[in-house]
């Protein structure tokens, strides 16, 4: 049965679908009451993110000379609103669409989604720790009408008072793995574990799998059993393209995940600034997406250019607008409050 | 047994897991993103019912158990088993319940159902997709209930609950299907 003819059936269900609405005007409302402006740019796009492992939907424009040209739909809307802050614009927030192929439908993906992105001048990735948490606070409290600083969500309760549970992957590692912060980045090292564990690994086994099997099965679950959110932060360099590296610490760089209940809510950054740092992990990510078998396109020079021009130090997020709906009104499945889920458009 | 990539694994598959016979019931691709692909599967114990998570590298290789399916029909249900026979060879068997994983409620007289076997024991069953189903209680349609616009709840002859529209009457045969539980149409 299609979500509308469910709605026909049990009116009620109209209320989860609505949350929609509240959160989209809490998220608006929270952001300028803060002096934000709200921004909109395109969701076709000559140069979608470079990230090796996001397959992306290829189009074409087509001019009156029926000449045509590439074009894809946006990953993210990241590059453009960083250059609009390169342009002196100040702190922007945004709430559209973007588009992942080939990741499968589940109760936490579609397709095509609703992401939100702000950005803050003059700030780093705590800042947007702040901003996240407050963030959570206003939408539960005006979206529930309470103050009360628990959360219910499926069936179990969730403190969301600020600060929330702050973990740094390394620390993550060594709580839930037994992993030492100086044997996270060798491979050799996470793959002895791995084995130990009964992990599959061999000599084709590299860093980036091992590190992710462990993270998705050893950690993340552990995350989705504590009753608070929880910010992971500080990345190793490798897993966090578009970030600045930790001054004292430069094989790890600024960049946080949150989650709830096991929910990936967002991920964010201190906004890497060094034009000629940003062009080199471009082309790393764009090789390895080559040699991968993934669409490929070129890099976007205008965003070089405009990180060449000086951009200010800014913190930015990503946030799975859809998952902070499934929250807000307690649904497991992300297919329950989207009105056309992609399994419903595309089925026979 | 045979090999199989973790990134093929479905649900319903029978897979070896610790070394123990596992049904995945849930597996989905996941490609991160921030990483290459994984599958994410839920995988349930042949022995001990028990479930856990688990996430393996798309291309993982694991072992898929040899399962054998056979058509058994429904006998009767004594509440923690579910008696069933072979319409051949007359052989009858007890199956748990906890096998019918909450569908016990549309066995029908004399269903015909497959029933999977690992080394000769019982580890589920399915059901066809789409079963008849007898209406043997149905209220008359209270006009003006527009919250449930168009549906009553009625009862079929195994005690199922099926929202159903509102011209549906007591003895009439009903298509239900299995997976939902949803009204498909009246099969008079």
């Amino acid at each position: 049965m299609k979500n509308w003819q469910r709605i026909k059936q049990d009116q009620n269900l109209k209320e989860k679908f609505f949350v929609r609405e509240k959160v989209f005007d809490g998220i608006r409302s929270f952001f300028k009451n803060d002096g934000f402006h709200e921004v909109e740019t395109p969701l076709m796009v000559k140069h979608p993110g470079t990230e090796p492992y996001l397959e992306v939907f290829e189009t074409e424009l087509i001019n009156d000379e029926q000449k045509r040209k590439q074009a894809f739909l946006l990953t993210s809307p990241e590059y453009a609103m960083k250059k609009l802050i390169a342009g002196g614009i100040g702190n922007i927030f945004q709430i559209c669409k973007s588009f992942r192929n080939g990741e499968g439908l589940s109760e936490k993906h579609n397709p095509e989604f609703t992401i939100l992105e702000w950005y803050r001048v003059n700030a780093d990735y705590k800042n947007i720790m702040s901003d996240f948490e407050n963030l959570l606070w206003y939408l539960h409290t005006t979206i529930h009408q309470t103050e009360d600083k628990f959360l219910t969500y499926q069936g179990k309760k969730y403190d969301i008072s600020a600060p929330f549970i702050r973990m740094t992957v390394a620390e993550a590692f060594k709580k839930y793995i037994g992993i030492k912060k100086q044997d996270l980045l060798s491979v050799e090292a996470l793959k002895e574990v791995a084995l130990k564990k009964g992990y599959q690994v061999d000599k084709n086994t590299d860093w980036e799998s091992v590190y992710n099997q462990l993270f998705l099965n050893e950690i993340e679950s552990k995350l989705a059993e504590l009753n608070r959110p929880v910010i992971i932060y500080d990345y190793p360099a490798s897993q966090a393209a578009l970030s600045k590296r930790k001054k004292n610490d430069p094989d790890f760089a600024e960049r946080f995940e949150v989650y709830l209940a096991g929910i990936e809510l967002g991920n964010a950054f201190s906004e890497l600034t060094d034009a000629v740092e940003q062009k080199k992990r471009f082309e790393e990510e764009l090789d390895l997406r080559k040699t991968l078998g993934k669409t490929e396109y070129g890099l976007d020079e205008d965003y070089i250019s405009a990180l060449k021009q000086g951009i200010p130090e800014t913190g930015g997020i990503a946030v799975g607008v859809d998952r902070l709906i499934m929250l807000m009104a307690d649904v497991a499945d992300i297919n329950d409050i989207i009105f056309f889920p992609a399994h419903e458009v595309f089925s026979s | 047994m045979s090999k199989l990539k973790a990134g093929n694994i479905k649900k319903g598959t029978y897979v070896l897991y610790n070394n123990k016979p596992h049904l995945v019931t849930k597996a989905q691709f996941v490609s991160p993103g921030k990483g290459s692909a994984f599958t994410r599967t839920k995988l349930q114990d042949i022995n001990s019912g028990s479930t856990l998570d688990f996430v393996f590298k798309s291309h993982d290789s694991v072992e898929e158990v040899d399962v054998e399916s056979k058509e058994m029909q429904f006998l009767y249900n004594m509440g923690d088993e579910v008696v069933f026979m072979d319409p051949r060879s007359y052989e009858q068997i007890n199956v748990p319940v906890r096998l019918m994983d909450g569908k016990e409620k549309f066995l029908v007289a004399e269903i015909s159902v497959y029933i999977q076997f690992y080394q000769e024991k019982a580890i589920g069953v399915s059901l066809p997709p789409k079963i008849k189903m007898l209406v043997t209680e149905a209220e008359d349609a209270v006009a003006g209930d527009r919250q449930n616009a168009g549906k009553k709840p009625v009862t079929m002859e195994t005690g199922l609950i099926v929202q159903a529209p509102l011209f549906v009457k007591k003895g009439e045969t009903l298509l239900v299907d299995t997976a939902t539980g949803e009204y498909v149409s009246r099969a008079n």
